[in-house]
């Protein structure tokens, strides 16, 4: 009975699995296909075009102000959050689980609701068609992931350490960068990768917002998708999912390299 | 005592600056979807663009169409996320670092219009589901394979949601059901209950709170979510943001008003999933005191 039970459980993992890579395997096939015709189950002409042209320098550009953009967003997005988390945790104020609440909204509310209501507020102020304005949106969606994730951590790690450290003489900010700062450093670490994906994943916004001059991953992957260009579109998709994950290796590389007992301790 | 009062509104003023502009953002939009824009010459408050839109029969079929994608698509993710979630938990991955459970994380990372990208490689009428059925001769041509992607039933696109929400309903719930299940179910299976029966009775009725909070999250994302709809939709019936998107680009800039009425609509519908999810949070908070449930 208990075998049947785990050897199902087991099947559902398995399934997820296949589902989850299934799709993967297929785009890694599609980057280096010119032809597959149909009805056919494989590919009968492979080609680098993809290749050549994911790499070419036009689409590295874009990928570097991509990143550039959805890092500088992540990073606002969690000072922000991180200061917010502070006053929220550590002070008593009138409306404080409004305000908790209010964070939550951005998530809430469809992006097409708030693009098309702040598109013209930031075509007044010179900031629509320009990456400061599609920065600040972007760290609008991201807020409510790292507001809550450093509320969250901030509250777990308490204020004993930071006051210790007063007592024996350091300085309010010395206190925080010195105590607090190592033992939040996982928190902000996923607050970083939650606030980059969301930047990174956001079409409509950045297509509105960026007027067609802030060139994304997302926004010029979809011309390809809706002309057909399969080749092409899974070479960038290749691309970019590679940086990403390369990108996050990297990040908690240097987690790792600073904290190592924190790494330890989590694990 | 001053400071301490200076001190938190200093620390808030980033968040309070961005707060004001997400703000702005929804009070422009509704003031514009009654008639008042004045870069456009139009400043007299009325309530016709929201009486054409309820009048049309355009809007109930698009607003019919997005509740019809979010409903179906978040009971499906919700089904599917516990059932992995479950057999996460029974079949002990849940726990420590597994790489298996890495990879199945991966869908809540990618963006959209990968997903789109997927549907289509996969599921078009000439993708890899198409050729698997025709080499096993389950259909006769191109054509015999059902229209997935563009067909009004949508399955293309509540099959895309589901490759992303199954997981997140997975994760979302993965934490505190582990937690329940060492603690609570042990003692369960400890005073004589079958794994079978302490899972239903004491772990799956203990995680119902994040289940639900997990269900309001894709509810109320699917719901107003562009870019599935617009890249693998049909053409009629359109999902509501992106008709309302379609008024806001059309060269007659009277249109305006009028998808901001559709947006205005949209938020009412979104935030009354936010207040519910509101209600149910608190209602957590009372039962769960003691427990802590992983929210990211």
């Amino acid at each position: 009975m208990k075998s049947k039970l785990s050897l199902c459980c087991k099947g559902i993992v398995w399934l997820a699995m296949f589902g989850v890579l299934l799709p993967l395997i297929v785009l890694l096939i599609w980057c280096f296909t010119e032809r597959w015709a149909w009805p056919e189950l494989v590919p009968q002409v492979f080609s680098l075009r993809g290749l050549r042209e994911v790499l070419g320098s036009q689409a590295l550009m874009i990928l570097h102000s991509s990143i550039l953009l959805s890092a500088t967003a992540a990073l606002i997005a969690v000072v922000v959050g991180l200061m917010t988390a502070r006053a929220i945790v550590f002070y008593q104020f009138p409306g404080q689980k409004l305000l908790l609440f209010a964070s939550m909204l951005p998530l809430i509310v469809p992006t097409t609701v708030f693009g098309m209501g702040i598109h013209l507020l930031l075509i007044r102020v010179g900031l629509s068609d320009t990456v400061p304005g599609v920065i600040l949106v972007h760290v609008i969606c991201a807020l409510p992931y790292t507001v809550s994730i450093m509320t969250d951590s901030t509250r777990a790690i308490g204020k004993k350490l930071e006051e210790q450290a007063r007592v024996l003489g350091a300085g309010s900010l010395r206190a925080f960068w010195s105590v607090s700062m190592p033992a939040l450093m996982p928190a902000i670490f996923s607050a970083l990768a939650m606030a980059y994906i969301t930047s990174f994943s956001q079409y409509f916004l950045t297509l509105l917002i960026g007027g067609g001059n802030v060139r994304t991953f997302t926004v010029i992957m979809v011309p390809y998708l809706q002309n057909g260009d399969r080749t092409l579109a899974a070479g960038y998709t290749t691309l970019f999912l590679l940086i990403t994950v390369l990108v996050f290796l990297v990040f908690r590389k240097i987690v790792q390299r600073f904290y190592p007992c924190l790494e330890q301790n989590r694990e | 005592m001053k400071r301490q009062r200076l001190v938190p509104l200093l620390l808030l003023l980033p968040f309070l600056f961005l707060l004001a502009v997400f703000l702005l953002g929804l009070c422009s939009g509704l003031v514009q979807s009654f008639g008042i824009v004045p870069p456009l010459g139009l400043t007299e408050p009325t309530l016709r663009y929201y009486q054409e839109l309820f009048c049309s029969d355009e809007l109930w079929r698009s607003l019919g169409y997005s509740l019809y994608l979010s409903v179906v698509s978040s009971v499906l993710a919700v089904i599917g996320g516990v059932l992995l979630c479950s057999a996460l938990v029974l079949s002990g991955k849940a726990k420590g670092r597994n790489k298996m459970v890495g990879m199945l994380q991966l869908p809540i990372m990618l963006p959209h219009v990968v997903v789109a990208l997927f549907a289509m490689n996969l599921l078009s009428q000439s993708g890899l589901l198409a050729r698997l059925l025709y080499a096993l001769g389950m259909i006769s041509g191109q054509e015999s394979f059902p229209d997935l992607l563009f067909d009004q039933a949508g399955v293309g696109i509540i099959l895309s949601y589901l490759w992303k929400e199954i997981p997140f309903v997975a994760f979302f719930v993965v934490t505190l059901m582990a937690a329940v299940n060492e603690n609570l179910g042990e003692a369960a299976r400890n005073l004589g209950a079958s794994p079978i029966q302490a899972f239903f009775r004491v772990t799956l009725p203990l995680c119902m709170p994040a289940i639900k909070n997990a269900f309001l999250i894709v509810l109320a994302f699917s719901f107003g979510a562009y870019e599935l709809p617009f890249l693998l939709g049909p053409t009629t019936p359109k999902a509501l943001p992106v008709a309302a998107y379609l008024e806001y680009i059309s060269p007659d800039l009277k249109n305006r008003p009028r998808a901001m009425a559709m947006n205005s609509i949209v938020l009412f519908i979104s935030l009354g999933m936010a207040w519910l999810y509101y209600c149910l949070f608190q209602q957590k908070m009372i039962r769960l005191q003691g427990g802590k449930s992983d929210e990211e």
